[in-house]
C-alpha cells in the first residue's frame, strides 16, 4: 500500500502507471504471476487448498520471482477451483478443476519448466471486454 | 441493437495494452471519426487474445482479418486502405505458422465468447483487496472526471443518455431516479446500495462485491455526487461475509487514499461510505423495507408513493439502486453514455449479468448484452442440458419471476419480452430444468419460500401466499381437484393485484406462469392422479409401481426378499401379474429405466429379482392355486390366449365370471409360445404360468379360429354377454424390395412360430437377417443353434446403440458368434433359379434425427456390396390382422394401421359388449403392455355387465402392504453395484434351446434386494404405517 495521503487526480495517473508496469509481467520484476480465484465459489470448491500447494511448491522450489496473488470469481463457476499462470511475454493461462495434486504438477512443468500443463488447461488468453 | 458495418476488436489484454494498444484505440477513433465513419464501425476493447507476443493487435470483423505488431502510424493506412477502400493491408496482417497441437482461445471457448463484460470486466483480473490493482485498470478515472470535468446536472443527463435501467429486477431508468431525488430540497439526502441478494440460485451481487467493490464504491460516489448526498449505505446480507470484509477493506484503501471522506480528490466535495449488515429477510430486498432496516427498524415494506426519491431514509431524499446498477455507473462516465447505448435493445441498453444454475452444463455467472436469446444463453454459453435430456423451462427472476418454456427460448433477453412472457428480469437468476422437473412441484417449492418471506404487514400476501401453498401441495399430493386450479389461479390475480410490496405482487408469478405455460401438468395431477416428471412423491410412490403398466408392487416384493420372505413376496407378485415367470424372464421393464438406484448407480435388477422369487416357489413347490369361486351368471369369451387374453381371464376368474378363452393355435400364450425362443423363454416356464391360470379356474380352448370355427355374432347367440378380442399382431410387414417372393426367403414371425410348433423348416449354410428388433436377435440365434446353419449374420441399418432389441439379447447373440452388420440397408434381393442367393445392401450413415427421435439412417451413393445368402430371414415388424371380422360385427379398423379402435380407458369397441386389446389395438408392443390392456378391459367388462360407467376415477400409486426396511452396514449402504445375472457357459449353449440366464442365487438376490431404496416409503401413508409417523 502506498503511503496513506490524499490523492489528486494526477496521483490517480501515476499509480495506475506503477502498478500496471508491475502487474505486467513482462515490465515488471516477476517472471511469473499466479492468480488464484478466491470468490465464494472458488473457496467452496477448495481454491485454498490449491493456494497452500502452490505456496508450498513455490517456497519449495525457493524462487523469488514468482508473484502469487488473489482475485474474485472468474465466472465459469462449475470449473472452479481456477488458477491464471502468466509467464513474461506470454498470454495468460486459464486451469480449472483444479486439485493440490494438479498445482504441483503445473508448479513444476508450468512455472517453473515454462511448458503449459495442455492436459489441465481451460484456455489461453482472457475475455472479451465490452 | 445497433448494427455496425465493421468492428474493430483492439487487445486490451495486459500484454497489448503495455505494448500501446490503448493508443492504437484512440488513434483508430480519432481517424475513424476523421472519415466519418463512426456510425458505421465500432471500436471494442477485447480480452487478450492470447498472441501478446504480437501485439498490439487488432481483429477486423466479420472479415476476420488480424492485424499484428501495430503502431500509431499505420492506423490512417488501415482506416484508409480496409475500412474505405475495402482493402485489407497485407503488410500489417499476421501469416499464422503452422500451428502443432491447438490450445483452446479463451474467445473461442463457447462460455466465454458471448460474454460482453463491462461490470465483470475486473473479474479475474485484480486482486479485489488492493486498491492499487483497480485503479491500475482506469479505476476512479471516471470519479476524477465526474468531479472535475462534470456538473450534478451533466453527470445526470449522462446517466440517462446511457439508458441504464435498475439492475435490482423492476428496470427503473436509473436516470430518472436520481434526477427526481437531485431536485429534492430536504437534506441531508442518502444513497444506499442494495446488496440484499435474496433469490434461490442468484449470486451475481455477491461476487461482485467479493471481485471488484471499488466499482460499486465509485459509481456510488458519482451518484451522491450528482444528487448532491454526503452519506452513502452499502446494505449487504450477512450471509456474504467474504463481500462484506472485501467491501470494508476497499471502504478503508479509498478512505486513506482520500477517495471517501473529506474533499475527495481535492475537489471540495465531501462522501461517507458505511455498510449495513442485514439478517436475511428476503423482504429487505423490497426498497422501502430496506430502508426501514437501515433505520434500525424491523424489515417491512410501506405504501408508495412516497417513493425513496421524494422520502426515503429518515424522511429524506434517497437514491437506491441494486449492486449491479451501482458497478455500472463509472464505466457510463469513463466511457460516455453513447458508448454504453451503442450495446443491447431499444428499450434495455448495455449488459445484464445471469447466474445460470440447476439442470445446465456451465454453472457460472455471465455477462451478455441485453436482447440476446435465451436459446444463446442457455445453450450457447451454458451448455445446454447435462445428460443430453430435454430442456424443460427456464425460471428467471428467481422466486418473483416466472418460467419460461421451451417453445419460448428464441425470446430475447430485455425488460420487456420477459415481463410479457410472464417472467422478469429480477436481479437475473436463472434456473434452468429439465424433464425431469415438475412444475407444479417447483411452484410449490417458491410458494413455501415465499409464504415464509412474506413479512405479513399485510392480508393479500401473508395469507394469500400460505393458501396457495396449501393448494398447491393437495394437488402434488394427488388430492386436488379441477376447482382448486380454478380458485389457485383466482387467488394468485388477487395476491398479485392486492399486495403492498414488490415480493406480494409477485408472489404469484410462479404459479401463473407454470399455469399459463404448463396447465396440462396441474390437470394430469388433479385428473389421472399422474406427475409425469416423476417428482410429486405423494402421486408416485415408488416410480417402478408406478411406472409399471400392470401396477406391480415391486418396492414391497424387493422389501419382502430382502427380508427373506419370499412367500410373501410370491402373493405379492401374483396378485397383480397372471404371468410372473414369464415377465420374471422377457418383460421390457420400465421399472430398471426409472429406478432412483440408478440415478447415482446402477438400476436395482427387478426382473431378475421377481424370476427369483418365482424360482424359489417353484423348487419349494407350493401348493397347486384354489380355483376361484364361480359366482357370477355372465359368461364372458376371450379371443386369444396370449398375455392380453390371459390377463384379462385371469382378473374376471378371480371376480367369479366364467370365463372361457379360444386360441386358434393348437397351444396356449400366443407370442411368447410361438416367437420367443426357448433360450430366453423356457416353454416348462411359460407352462408354469398356464397350469397356474388353469388351476385358478380359467378355462381355454385350443384350436378354435374366430371367423371360421365361429363368429362374434355366434358368441352372443350362445348366451356371452362380452367378448375381449386379443388377436395379436401376426401379419409381418414387407420389406418392400425386390424379390421378396423368392424361395429361401422367410418371415421372421413364420419361421420362429413353424420352428416352435415343430413344423420342418428348411435352412440354408448361411442365414442372413434384416432388422434390429428382439424378432430379428431370437431368429438369428434361433437359426445358428440349427445344426445346418454355418453362419448368421444380422444387417441393420442403423447403429448398436439405436437397435431396439435388448442389449443383453444382442450381447449373448455376439458371444455365440451371430454377426450383426451395422448402418446397412438391403436394396434387392438375388435370385437364381427362383432361390435366393443373396442380397444386394447399400451402406448407410446416420442423418437427422426422425419422428421417433432416433437418427434416420441415410444411404451412402455407390456404396453398393453383396451379402451371399443361403436363407433371408426378415424381421421388420408386424401389423395386426383381422381377416376374421365382417362389416356387420360392427367394429371399427384404423385405416392407417389395420388395429381395432378402442377407447384407451376401456378398451371399449364400438360394438357395445365387446372390447379389445394387445397388439391389435396398439400394434406390436410389450408383453406387459399388452397384459396391461387386458387387465383394463376385464375392469371395464365388469363395470359394463353391472351397468356402470366404464371409467373408473384415477388413483394415486400405493403398494397395498408396507413392508419394513432392513438395516444395512456402511459397506451395504454404499454398494451402487447390479448384481450380475449367472449365464450359462458359451460352451454349453450351441447344442441346444437351454435358458441362458440362470437366475439369481439366494445370496446374490438377497444383496440385490438389500440395495433397493424402497422409494414407496416416502409418503405419509407409508410412514404412518411402518409407526415412523403418527
Amino acid at each position: 500500500m502506498a503511503a496513506k495521503k490524499k490523492l489528486s487526480i494526477q496521483d490517480l495517473a501515476k499509480i495506475r502507471e506503477k502498478t500496471k508496469s508491475l502487474m505486467t509481467i513482462r515490465e515488471g520484476e516477476g517472471r511469473a504471476r499466479v492468480t488464484v480465484h478466491m470468490g465464494t465459489c472458488g473457496i467452496a470448491a477448495g481454491a485454498r487448498d490449491i493456494m497452500d500447494a502452490l505456496l508450498a511448491e513455490i517456497a519449495k522450489a525457493k524462487v523469488q520471482d514468482v508473484i502469487v496473488t488473489t482475485s474474485g470469481c472468474a465466472g465459469l463457476c462449475n470449473a472452479e477451483p481456477m488458477a491464471t499462470i502468466e509467464l513474461k511475454g506470454q498470454p495468460p493461462v486459464k486451469y480449472g478443476d483444479l486439485t493440490a495434486e494438479k498445482m504441483r504438477k503445473i508448479v513444476a512443468q508450468h512455472i517453473l519448466g515454462g511448458k503449459m500443463v495442455t492436459e489441465y488447461v481451460l484456455g489461453v488468453g482472457s475475455e472479451t471486454m465490452y | 441493437m445497433k448494427q455496425y458495418r465493421a468492428h474493430l476488436l483492439v487487445c486490451a489484454g495486459t500484454g497489448c495494452v503495455s505494448s500501446g494498444s490503448f493508443k492504437i484505440k484512440e488513434a483508430l477513433e480519432k481517424e475513424i471519426r476523421k472519415r466519418r465513419l463512426q456510425d458505421e464501425v465500432q471500436v471494442v476493447a477485447t480480452g487478450c487474445n492470447g498472441f501478446c507476443e504480437r501485439g498490439p493487435i487488432v481483429m477486423v470483423q466479420p472479415d476476420g482479418i488480424f492485424y499484428q505488431l501495430l503502431k500509431v502510424e499505420d492506423v490512417p493506412r488501415l482506416v484508409e486502405e480496409h475500412l474505405l477502400k475495402g482493402r485489407p493491408v497485407k503488410k500489417l496482417m499476421y501469416v499464422p505458422p503452422a500451428e502443432d497441437k491447438p490450445v483452446p482461445k479463451m474467445k473461442d471457448i463457447e462460455f466465454f465468447k458471448h460474454q460482453r463484460l463491462i461490470v465483470l470486466r475486473n473479474r479475474g483480473r485484480i486482486d479485489p483487496e488492493k486498491i492499487d490493482e483497480y485503479i491500475a485498470f482506469d479505476g476512479y478515472e471516471a470519479l476524477g472526471k465526474a468531479l472535475s470535468k462534470m456538473t450534478p446536472d451533466d453527470i445526470l443527463e449522462e446517466v440517462s443518455a446511457s439508458g441504464l435501467r435498475g439492475r435490482g429486477g423492476a428496470g427503473f431508468p436509473t436516470g430518472k431516479k436520481w434526477a427526481v431525488c437531485a431536485k429534492g430540497k430536504r437534506t441531508p439526502k442518502y444513497i444506499i446500495c442494495n446488496g440484499d441478494e435474496g433469490d434461490p440460485g442468484a449470486f451475481m451481487d455477491r461476487s461482485v462485491l467479493e471481485a471488484d467493490p471499488h466499482a460499486v464504491i465509485e459509481g456510488m460516489i458519482i451518484g451522491a455526487k450528482a444528487i448532491g448526498a454526503a452519506k452513502g449505505f452499502i446494505y449487504i446480507r450477512h450471509e456474504y461475509p467474504l463481500a462484506i470484509k472485501r467491501v470494508e477493506i476497499a471502504i478503508q484503501q479509498a478512505r486513506e487514499y482520500g477517495l471517501l471522506g473529506k474533499d475527495i480528490l481535492g475537489k471540495g466535495f465531501d462522501f461517507e461510505l458505511e455498510i449495513v449488515q442485514g439478517a436475511g429477510a428476503f423482504v429487505s430486498g423490497e426498497e422501502t423495507a430496506l430502508i426501514a432496516s437501515v433505520e434500525g427498524k424491523i424489515a417491512m415494506p410501506r405504501q408508495r408513493p412516497p417513493f425513496p426519491a421524494h422520502k426515503g431514509l429518515w424522511g429524506s431524499p434517497t437514491v437506491i439502486n441494486n449492486v449491479e446498477t451501482w458497478a455500472t455507473v463509472a464505466n457510463i462516465i469513463r466511457r460516455g453514455a453513447k458508448w454504453y447505448s451503442g450495446l443491447g435493445t431499444d428499450t434495455s441498453k448495455g449488459t445484464k449479468i445471469f447466474s445460470l444454475v440447476g439442470k445446465i452444463n456451465n454453472t457460472g455467472l455471465v455477462e451478455v448484452p441485453m436482447g440476446i436469446s435465451l436459446r444463446e444463453i442457455i445453450f450457447g454459453i451454458g451448455g445446454g442440458v447435462p445428460g443430453g435430456r430435454a430442456f424443460k423451462a427456464v425460471q428467471i427472476g428467481g422466486p418473483s419471476g416466472g418460467c419460461i418454456p421451451a417453445k419460448l427460448l428464441d425470446l430475447p433477453v430485455d425488460y420487456e419480452s420477459l415481463t410479457g412472457a410472464g417472467a422478469m428480469m429480477g436481479s437475473g437468476g436463472m434456473i434452468v430444468m429439465d424433464d425431469k422437473t415438475c412444475m407444479v412441484d417447483i411452484a410449490k417449492y417458491f410458494l413455501n419460500f415465499l409464504r415464509d418471506e412474506s413479512c405479513g404487514k399485510c392480508i393479500s400476501c401473508r395469507e394469500g401466499t400460505q393458501r396457495m401453498w396449501e393448494l398447491v401441495s393437495k394437488i402434488t399430493d394427488g388430492q386436488g381437484t379441477l376447482e382448486d386450479i380454478s380458485l389457485l389461479e383466482e387467488l394468485a390475480i388477487a395476491v398479485k393485484d392486492a399486495s403492498l410490496c414488490g415480493l406480494g405482487q409477485t408472489a404469484a408469478n410462479p404459479v401463473l406462469s407454470t399455469l399459463r405455460y404448463f396447465r396440462a401438468e396441474y390437470e394430469k395431477h388433479v385428473v389421472d392422479k399422474r406427475c409425469p416428471a416423476m417428482v410429486c412423491k405423494e402421486i408416485v410412490s415408488a416410480p417402478c409401481q408406478y411406472i409399471c403398466p400392470i401396477d406391480q408392487e415391486a418396492s414391497s416384493y424387493i422389501g419382502l426378499i430382502a427380508q427373506k420372505k419370499y412367500e410373501e413376496a410370491f402373493k405379492v407378485i401374483r396378485k397383480d401379474n397372471p404371468l410372473p415367470s414369464v415377465c420374471g424372464r422377457v418383460c421390457s421393464r420400465a421399472c430398471e429405466s426409472v429406478c432412483r438406484a440408478g440415478e447415482a448407480g446402477e438400476p436395482i435388477a427387478i426382473r431378475a429379482l421377481k424370476r427369483f422369487v418365482l424360482d424359489w416357489a417353484r423348487e419349494k413347490g407350493l401348493p397347486a392355486p384354489a380355483r376361484f369361486p364361480v359366482t357370477k351368471a355372465e359368461k364372458i369369451a376371450i379371443i386369444g390366449a396370449g398375455p392380453a387374453g390371459l390377463a384379462a381371464g385371469y382378473e374376471l376368474v378371480k371376480k367369479g365370471y366364467p370365463v372361457r378363452v379360444f386360441e386358434s393355435l393348437p397351444v396356449a400364450g400366443g407370442m411368447l409360445r410361438v416367437t420367443i425362443p426357448d433360450h430366453r423363454l423356457p416353454k416348462e416356464r411359460l407352462q408354469d404360468d398356464l397350469d397356474y391360470l388353469v388351476g385358478c379356474g380359467l378355462n381355454i380352448k385350443t384350436n378354435m379360429t374366430l371367423g371360421k370355427d365361429f363368429t362374434l355374432d355366434d358368441l352372443f347367440q350362445q348366451g356371452y354377454k362380452a367378448v375381449f378380442l386379443a388377436t395379436g399382431a401376426h401379419k409381418p410387414l414387407e420389406m418392400g424390395v425386390p424379390g421378396e417372393e423368392a424361395e429361401g426367403v422367410l418371415q421372421a414371425l413364420e419361421y420362429l412360430k413353424d420352428h416352435h410348433l415343430g413344423i420342418p423348416v428348411s435352412l440354408g449354410a448361411r442365414v442372413v437377417v434384416i432388422g434390429g428388433g428382439n424378432s430379428a436377435v431370437d431368429a438369428a440365434r434361433v437359426a445358428f443353434r440349427d445344426k445346418r446353419v454355418k453362419q448368421a449374420t444380422i444387417l441393420y441399418r442403423r447403429t448398436r446403440k439405436e437397435m431396439p432389441a435388448y442389449p443383453e439379447e444382442v450381447e449373448a447373440g455376439l458371444e455365440e458368434g451371430v454377426k450383426i452388420e451395422y448402418l446397412v440397408a438391403p436394396v434387392r434381393i438375388r435370385i437364381k433359379d427362383g432361390r435366393v442367393v443373396g442380397v444386394e445392401c447399400i451402406r448407410m450413415k446416420l442423418g437427422e434425427k426422425d419422428a421417433s427421435g432416433r437418427a434416420r439412417p441415410v444411404p451412402i451413393p455407390g456404396s453398393e456390396f453383396q451379402v451371399p445368402a443361403d436363407t433371408l430371414i426378415l424381421a421388420i415388424s408386424e401389423r395386426a390382422y383381422t381377416p376374421y371380422l365382417k362389416d356387420s360385427d360392427g367394429l371399427t379398423l384404423s385405416p392407417e394401421w389395420g388395429t381395432i379402435i378402442v377407447d384407451p380407458a376401456s378398451m371399449a369397441t364400438t360394438r357395445p359388449g365387446v372390447f379389445a386389446g394387445g397388439d391389435v389395438v396398439s400394434g406390436p408392443s410389450s408383453v406387459v403392455e399388452a397384459m396391461a390392456a387386458g387387465k383394463t378391459a376385464a375392469r371395464a367388462i365388469e363395470c359394463y355387465l353391472e351397468g356402470r360407467s366404464l371409467v373408473c376415477p384415477h388413483e394415486v400409486t400405493r403398494p397395498s402392504v408396507y413392508v419394513e426396511p432392513v438395516k444395512l452396514t456402511e459397506e451395504e449402504a454404499r454398494n451402487t453395484k447390479r448384481a450380475k445375472m449367472p449365464h450359462l457357459p458359451l460352451g454349453k449353449r450351441k447344442s441346444g434351446h437351454e435358458e441362458i440366464e440362470l437366475g439369481f442365487t439366494r445370496e446374490l438376490a438377497l444383496k440385490e434386494a438389500r440395495r433397493c431404496l424402497r422409494c414407496e416409503l416416502e409418503t405419509r401413508d407409508a410412514k404412518k404405517a411402518i409407526g415412523r409417523e403418527k
